[in-house]
């Protein structure tokens, strides 16, 4: 559908919306809510009630085919089905029961962040993920991409026997070659290259030290592409070392983000302190303030209470302005800091209004140590170095800076080619890393590394490096694995919770073994390694069983913060205020499903729809409307990026609130590898810039029209409501004097009799001043109740699958619109529309208050879902799940039936999860405790904005939140009866509307 | 209402073509079976225990 901007606004533009088309009220916006379904997402049966006509089989030709297939099915049906056989354990593993699952604690990494988790097996298949809640940090909650993570472990383009030039291998062949080029090389005095992700685990610090005592010429370079060179590099100048800065949020009343994505996911810790001061009871609660500065619409933006779009590379420059202005105020700067070194006024180019600039100031001094100032890892080295002397005026406690190990950044890479290029190193090993893809210029990149005598690589999946290595050597996936990690207030083991599905070894035991073949002495493999250093240095007398089932042992002592170094202010803020390249602002960013590219073959990240863009298995740019419109530019419409000689083509999006001038592309996608991944989106790396100090945000991209345009994959305008009162959004002077509005309750009045539920009455409550939109929720649902896959070319039919979706809406102007996230799921209406319809009662009510489907019973009429006021039904329109074999099939919940082609499916409250608690509470006869039942969303989310519970019970948390002020039910007045009751949206603005945060 | 709109002339003319063609190849199979070749078992992904790995519960 294609959106022309308009010229003025709308007249009266409705309050709340998805679409730019909902915003202009274009005529196919409004007879696309006129219409329910997309085109093509329903075949019309005939044009008696004036669908549009579209071919199709008639009845006349349907009937006829009935009757050709009762007389076919008459012949052929005299046919024995082949025999299936169900086989007992003969030898059952002494930690399966049949049945019943099991629960280990592990850790996942992803770059420098560590997720400690809880793996649910099934006869021992791990099938689910949560976070660790002995964890002192992340409570049991974890991110999106760690529970997707459980499909890699099946994915069947895993590498599953090492191979050598080609040719499938054992692996004392594999081992025996690796081991001669070692010795060869040492023998030689020939440089060892080693590249790695981040190293957050020391017993792998120690394995490489040992490694390097071995090899006096190994050179080790830790790399990781999606965590920013600019942080890396800004660390180095302010503090002298690699620091991670950690959010700390509970403590923090004022948070000012410098394009800081951190609530993204990604930081679970930081999303539950972020949802414990917005799940507010009354209006006399204490809330934080968020401010936010950026360029792109970041999901953090998208939460600001309130948000400046500003181009990222005059982020530095304003946030110097800030500290000078701060220091006028009476803020101390650190020793050595110089207020003449910093800018007077805001840059050329960005223009803040008075009132909201002074606003931020007196914010940020009334709330000193309890403000933080946050920058985002892609944006440029000055932006952080500003960040960490805000930082250090505040005296800001609501951070925590850790000493990190040094990572290599863009520029240590092209230094490492140039080695290359010139014929150096004589070995070449890559251990779960692709530069082959990540490095920006690929080619000099390939060609560099065809010179290296001999090429190893150790990973999960082959790819584009792997292409190029002689030895290709299979890795375990992590949770076949065993390691450890160091996060705050824990040390963390990783532990396998299942045997390796493949001739695989883990990437320690490889290196271990050619420790071995170099003479080393040293532990037989890396479970041995590892225990031995954890019980020479960390159990301190605790015993390693009990680490292992805890997942971890906990640590008091925190390493000393660095100190900011004054003198290095003046030469970032000089470099701040410098004019940028004419053209564009290109703003590279890790891919919400794809990250680096790492995840790009697994199926569930990329048909969950990105928070913001609401996109699926794709990567166009976005643009602002400010630039659509000066270019003619419309939804979908191909457009080409040109930058110091590269050209890239790709769709574009039009993206309200970003800011003019400024462009965004998701790295991690133009794969051209994995059965997933290959051909999905446009591989942005070779935008990636070489200056460290700025390699993800570059000016002077030159972006013209392109020819054609593509038909996006893209959820936003699926499953509309009509424009009907959904979603609330409060100010705190709303909330405090009027929470409800101008909604009012309307009387119910009832045909049919109220229903009756003698014990339980389950019902859920949705805070979404609390919900972020990480979609945490959406991926923790697809795992648990194996929601099928469908596919982009199914995805723009509107043919989604999720039983949760998150519907972002829009309200106020397109250039920088406040948003609001709705998850939307079935809301297991006491008097539900779909029930009624149904005409053969496959789904029904439960005496508990659950809206129930019987699957075998469904005939597929899809009346349900057509009389559904919250379309949140979702048809199986094509075989999505039959034909899969293992290992896929491996991943599915056993608990859950998976449904065929011609059946209908929606939430079911996570109905085996209510079933395996009250059967337990049965068994030890006992009721069920308030909080014991979680369904897979409310576990999931991070900031704890789902609660689930009995409404019976007076004392649950759900029924005393329902009670509250802010509490309303979707379409009410439809008289359907809703049992999820949603909690108003909460905004906390600086300027008006707010309340005092400090 | 009109059958123009209700009858496509051409998913008609398919139907027409390609019905007795279908059914006669499905009637011809059930009386000489075609011999396929047999194709190689799907062989089940074995799936070992972890080896000294602890659970929590379970």
């Amino acid at each position: 559908m294609k959106t022309q901007l308009p010229d003025h606004g709308p007249v009266e533009a409705p309050r709340f919306w998805r679409t730019l088309d909902e915003r202009v009220e274009t005529l196919e916006a409004r007879q696309a809510a006129h219409d329910e379904f997309l085109p093509g997402a329903v075949p019309s049966y005939d044009d008696v009630h004036g669908l549009p006509p579209q071919p199709s089989n008639s009845r006349r030709d349907f009937l006829g085919l009935v009757s050709a297939a009762a007389a076919l099915a008459a012949t052929v049906a005299c046919d024995r089905k082949p025999q299936g056989t169900v086989v007992p354990y003969t030898k059952r593993p002494v930690e399966v029961v049949p049945g019943v699952a099991n629960y280990y604690a592990s850790a996942y990494q992803e770059g420098r962040r560590v997720y400690p988790v809880l793996v649910k097996t099934r006869e021992g298949r791990p099938i689910h993920i949560t976070g660790n809640d002995e964890h002192p940090g992340v409570k049991g909650k974890t991110s999106p991409r760690a529970m997707a993570d459980v499909l890699r472990l099946y994915d069947p383009d895993r590498l599953r026997a090492p191979k050598a030039d080609g040719r499938v291998v054992a692996w004392p062949e594999a081992e025996s070659r690796l081991a001669v080029a070692l010795r060869g090389a040492k023998a030689a005095g020939k440089p060892i290259l080693l590249f790695t992700g981040a190293v957050v685990s020391p017993t792998r610090k120690a394995l490489l030290a040992d490694l390097k005592a071995a090899l006096p010429t190994l050179q080790h370079l830790a790399y990781e592409p999606a965590s920013g060179d600019g942080a890396e590099e800004a660390a180095r100048a302010s503090y002298g070392q690699s620091v991670e800065v950690l959010p700390r949020l509970a403590k923090a009343k004022v948070i000012l983000s410098l394009g800081a994505d951190f609530l993204n996911g990604e930081d679970p810790e930081a999303l539950a302190a972020w949802g414990a001061q917005r799940r507010l009871k009354t209006a006399k609660d204490p809330i934080n303030r968020l401010w936010v500065l950026e360029g792109p619409l970041t999901l953090t933006g998208t939460n600001a209470d309130q948000r400046l779009p500003v181009p990222p590379s005059r982020l530095a420059a304003v946030a110097f302005a800030l500290a000078r202005e701060l220091a006028a105020h009476g803020l101390k700067l650190p020793a050595g800091a110089d207020r003449s070194a910093l800018p007077a006024g805001l840059p050329k180019g960005v223009d803040l209004p008075a009132a909201t600039w002074s606003g931020l100031v007196k914010d940020l001094q009334h709330a000193g140590r309890n403000a933080v100032v946050l920058c985002g890892a892609q944006m440029p080295a000055e932006a952080h170095q500003a960040a960490h002397l805000l930082n250090a005026m505040l005296g800001s406690e609501a951070l925590a800076l850790v000493p990190a190990e040094p990572l290599a950044t863009v520029k240590d890479l092209e230094a490492a080619v140039q080695a290359m290029a010139a014929g150096q190193p004589a070995v070449a090993i890559f251990w779960d890393v692709n530069p082959a893809y990540t490095y920006p210029r690929a080619a000099a990149w390939k060609a560099a590394l065809a010179k290296v005598p001999f090429r190893a690589w150790i990973g999960l999946v082959e790819d584009e490096t792997s292409a190029q290595c002689h030895l290709a050597l299979p890795e375990h996936h992590w949770l076949e694995s065993w390691g450890d990690a160091t996060t705050p207030g824990a040390a963390v083991l990783r532990q396998p919770t299942v045997g390796a599905l493949y001739d695989s070894r883990q990437g320690e035991d490889v290196l271990l073994g050619a420790l071995r073949a170099l003479g080393a002495a040293t532990a037989e493999d890396g479970h041995a390694y590892l225990r031995a250093r954890w019980e020479k240095g960390v159990l301190q007398g605790a015993s390693f069983d009990q680490a292992l089932h805890d997942g971890l042992v906990k640590t008091t002592a925190s390493p000393a913060a660095p100190a900011f170094r004054g003198a290095s202010v003046a030469a970032a803020a000089k470099r701040a205020t410098q004019p940028t390249a004419e053209g564009l602002e290109l703003v590279l960013f890790p891919g919400f499903a794809t990250f680096d590219g790492r995840h790009a073959n697994n199926s569930w990240l990329q048909e969950t729809p990105d928070p913001v863009t609401k996109m699926t298995w794709d990567n166009p740019v976005s643009v602002s409307v400010q630039d659509a419109k000066a270019l003619g530019i419309q939804e979908g419409d191909f457009v080409t990026l040109t930058l110091e000689g590269t050209t890239l083509t790709v769709p574009a999006v039009i993206q309200p609130g970003q800011a003019k001038g400024v462009l965004a592309l998701a790295l991690g996608y133009g794969r051209t590898t994995g059965g997933v991944a290959k051909g999905v989106g446009n591989d942005a790396y070779p935008l990636l810039g070489l200056d460290p100090t700025t390699a993800n945000v570059r000016p002077g991209v030159r972006l013209a029209k392109g020819v054609g345009r593509k038909d996006l994959s893209r959820t936003q305008s699926h499953h509309r409501m009509e424009g009907r009162d959904l979603v609330r959004s409060l100010t705190m002077d709303e909330y405090a004097h009027n929470p409800q509005g101008h909604h009012h309750m309307p009387e119910l009045v009832s045909l049919y009799e109220e229903q009756k539920f003698p014990d339980h009455k389950w019902g859920m409550v949705i805070d979404l001043a609390a919900c972020v939109g990480c979609s945490a929720c959406v991926v923790a649902c697809q795992s648990e109740n194996n929601v099928p896959v469908v596919g982009p070319e199914q995805v723009a039919k509107g043919r989604e699958m999720h039983w949760i979706r998150i519907d972002r809406y829009y309200e106020g102007e397109l250039e920088n619109p406040k948003v609001v996230h709705q998850p939307m799921l079935c809301q297991h209406c006491d008097s539900a529309p779909c029930e009624n319809v149904c005409p053969v009662n496959a789904t029904n009510h439960s005496p508990d208050g659950l809206n129930q489907m019987a699957y075998n019973r469904c005939v597929g009429t899809r009346y349900c879902a057509n009389n559904c006021p919250y379309k949140v039904r979702r048809f199986n329109f094509l075989e999505y799940t039959a034909y899969k074999t293992e290992p896929e099939t491996l991943a599915y919940n056993p608990e859950v039936t998976v449904r065929p082609r011609g059946v209908m499916e929606k939430c079911s409250f996570c109905v085996q999860r209510i079933n395996d608690v009250k059967i337990r509470a049965k068994g030890e006869g006992r009721p069920v405790q308030d909080g014991e039942v979680t369904t897979a969303c409310m576990a999931g989310c991070p900031s704890d904005a789902i609660v689930f519970g009995d409404l019976k019970d007076p004392k649950s948390r759900v029924a005393q939140l329902v009670g509250i002020s802010r509490a309303y039910r979707v379409l009410e007045e439809v008289g359907a009866k809703p049992a999820i009751t949603y909690l108003a949206d909460l905004r906390n603005p600086a300027v008006e509307g707010g309340t005092h945060a400090h | 209402m009109s059958d123009a709109i209700r009858k496509p002339l051409l998913d008609r003319t398919l139907a027409l073509l390609a019905a007795p063609f279908l059914l006669g190849r499905q009637a011809i199979e059930a009386i000489t079976p075609v011999v396929e070749p047999p194709r190689p078992a799907l062989r089940p992904v074995p799936i070992p225990p972890p080896e000294h790995a602890v659970k929590r519960r379970g």
